[in-house]
């Protein structure tokens, strides 16, 4: 097991339009250890989700290295990199996206699905993660029928119960009040308090203040990258 | 195995938007139902046709009768026709290979009595084949023998109708019936035959077959007609094989217009009619067909297309199963399973409402219903075929997906 789970080097991102040719990220160099607690903000159309995508498996980069936990996933078929997303990483979104009408406890159990578990294991697993965020009672509810703040705790139970090296949140707070939001970055401690990488993209300052070490972008290359405080 | 648990969360998915479904059900329902339904009715039009075919003689019957001559710029030689005559039964039996039956019909209208009833009716002079050529059946006695013809026997053969009518419920053969100033005995008596081509019709078709009183060619020339007299008024002939009619109808019309030199008689062909009839048949069977077949593409259209908007629906719940892992194949077996189940279900109700249809309909418009099993597994494939294509197409966009579009779908 590598200490470095993140190595990207000189990434670049270009989105061919077809008249223009957008650079979104240009040579982005970035490590990351296990354990780390990282927040990225940027002006928009920066290049954050861009990143995020990148970091997350679900895109390639047009240019250069990245190293996941020691392995080079950067140009791998999709089909490899939906392995990786499943057993490394954890997605948690803006707007949730728990499929809207499955109940909160087959959404948290998908992931395993995916990954080959057995109904179950599967079972048992995705109820503990429920009771870990708080929710065990309400595995049979419906996304719609929870609050905001309820869907992204369960979103959080989903990106972790394969227990993935990267926990990855884009604009996690950004549908929730000030109180809410400030309860799912509670979670985001704890679980880095146990050891969990996360990188947390955000425009919230408070949000980025969780953050062991912030990573600004501006026109798609870093522009500072910064501890704030000791891990 | 895995495949069996995506199999089955394909059906949970299924489960959870049950109208969506039920729709795309309906669309495949209505293509099944309506291929099977026009494959049906077609059918069971055609096999009526057929049927009543053979029950009165089958394909092999030509028949060729005088034409009356009355057009006013008909040729001289025409109108001094002396129509069909028994030299012309010869000249064929000669020279003309290919029927295995050339018999010659002679008819008048004579006055039938007997002691129950008196009236005026056709009476047909024929040889034995006459039975063969029209599937005349015996119910008892027998029909005009060879003998019969070669001594013109004092003998008949009675419809069932004509046996009814002058004998009433006794048994007629072996009793006398006088035919205008001659006493015949009584051979024999026909079956009752009847075809009705419509459950409603009242018309029976074989109905000319209870009604017939048949005596020896020879003896209605010679005692009726008049020794002398070469005429008949029909020619009936049987092919000896479907394979000899190419050849043999046009010989025996080329021959009895070089004998006649003239347009005064006419060749019936039932070949010629069943062809034809067949050929009108697949024009229907293809219209209907193209007909069924549109109605089972716009069903497979239907079905693309909820799945396509249920697809765009879903695009960003694709992209959220791909970044939770989900890999091509695991989205296209999700998205089959939908359109599997529309199809099996589609598909057999389909089946089900078409099979209803056909009979209802021949019930409507009393016709007979006919359903083979083959035309219903043809449909079924068909419609099977169809909806797994136009179920297949989303299927493999959305097993294509870029997560990163997916996700960012609004
Ligand atoms: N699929 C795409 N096709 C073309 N251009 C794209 C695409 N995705 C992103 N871009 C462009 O890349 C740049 C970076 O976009 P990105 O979404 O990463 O910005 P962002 O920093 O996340 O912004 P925001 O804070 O508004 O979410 C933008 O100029 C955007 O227009
Ligand atoms: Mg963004």
């Amino acid at each position: 097991m590598s200490e470095m789970l993140i190595e990207l080097g000189g990434i670049w991102k270009t989105y061919d339009t077809g008249e223009v040719a957008v650079d979104a990220l240009r040579g982005i160099d970035l490590v990351v250890e296990r354990g780390e607690y990282v927040a990225i903000m940027g002006p928009s159309g920066s290049g954050k989700s861009t990143l995020m995508h990148i970091l997350g498996c679900l895109d390639s980069p047009t240019k250069g290295s990245y190293r996941l936990d020691g392995e080079e996933v950067g140009h791998r078929s999709a089909g490899r990199l939906a392995v990786v997303r499943n057993r490394f990483i954890g997605f948690v979104f803006q707007n949730y996206n728990l499929l809207p009408r499955a109940s909160l406890l087959r959404n948290v159990e998908l992931p395993l699905l995916y990954g080959g578990l057995e109904r179950e294991r599967r079972r048992i697993r995705a109820q503990q993660m429920l009771d870990q965020v708080g929710l065990g009672d309400r595995g049979k509810s419906r996304p719609n029928q929870l609050s905001g703040g309820q869907r992204q705790r369960a979103a959080i139970a989903r990106a972790l119960v394969t227990e993935p090296a990267l926990l990855l949140a884009d604009e996690p707070t950004g549908n929730l009040d000030q109180a809410t939001g400030g309860e799912v970055m509670d979670i985001f401690d704890a679980l880095n308090g146990c050891g969990q990488t996360v990188i947390v993209v955000t425009h919230d300052p408070q949000v980025a203040a969780h953050a062991h070490r912030i990573v600004r972008i501006v026109d798609g290359k870093i522009a500072h990258d910064q501890e704030t405080r000791a891990a | 195995m895995n495949l069996l648990e995506v199999i089955a969360d394909g059906f949970a998915d299924v489960r959870t938007h049950a109208g969506r479904t039920a729709l795309q059900t309906l669309g495949v329902v209505l293509g099944v139902a309506s291929v099977v339904g026009t494959m049906g009715l077609m059918a069971g039009e055609r096999q009526q046709s057929l049927r009543y075919y053979t029950e009165s003689g089958g394909v092999l019957k030509v028949m060729v009768w005088p034409k009356t001559v009355e057009n006013v710029r008909s040729s001289a030689r025409e109108m001094a026709s002396r129509g069909l005559t028994l030299d012309d039964v010869e000249a064929v039996r000669a020279s003309i290979p290919g029927f295995d039956l050339v018999e010659p019909k002679i008819g008048r209208t004579l006055l039938v009595r007997s002691a129950r009833a008196s009236k005026s009716y056709y009476i047909t002079g024929v040889a034995p084949a006459y039975a063969d050529l029209h599937e005349l059946q015996v119910e008892r006695g027998r029909f005009v023998s060879q003998d019969d013809v070669a001594t013109a026997g004092t003998v008949c053969v009675l419809g069932a109708d004509r046996a009814r009518e002058f004998f009433g419920s006794e048994d007629p053969v072996g009793q006398n019936l006088r035919l205008s100033d001659h006493l015949f005995r009584v051979a024999g008596v026909l079956r009752y035959r009847e075809f009705y081509w419509n459950r409603s019709d009242s018309y029976n078709a074989l109905g000319w077959m209870n009604e017939v009183i048949v005596v020896p060619v020879t003896t209605m020339q010679v005692r009726v007609v008049g020794a002398g007299s070469r005429r008949i008024d029909e020619i009936g002939l049987r092919l000896a094989s479907v394979k000899t009619h190419d050849a043999s109808v046009p010989a025996l019309q080329r021959l009895l217009t070089n004998r006649h030199r003239a347009d005064d008689f006419q060749v019936y062909d039932r070949q010629d009619r069943i062809q034809q009839m067949n050929q009108q048949g697949k024009v229907y069977d293809f219209t209907f067909l193209a007909c069924g077949i549109i109605s089972l593409v716009v069903g497979g259209i239907v079905v693309a297309n909820i799945m396509l908007a249920s697809f765009t629906e879903r695009m960003r719940e694709v992209g959220v199963r791909k970044a939770l892992g989900a890999k091509g194949w695991h989205v296209f077996v999700q998205f089959l399973v939908e359109s599997a189940i529309v199809t099996g279900l589609g598909g057999a109700v389909g089946l089900g409402v078409g099979v209803g249809f056909v009979h209802g309909i021949a019930y409507l418009l009393d016709q007979t219903a006919v359903l083979t099993p083959a035309m219903i597994a043809a449909a079924g494939l068909c419609a099977g075929s169809v909806s797994v294509i136009f179920g297949l197409y989303p299927a493999v966009k959305a097993a294509r997906l870029d997560p990163v579009v997916a996700l960012r779908y609004e």
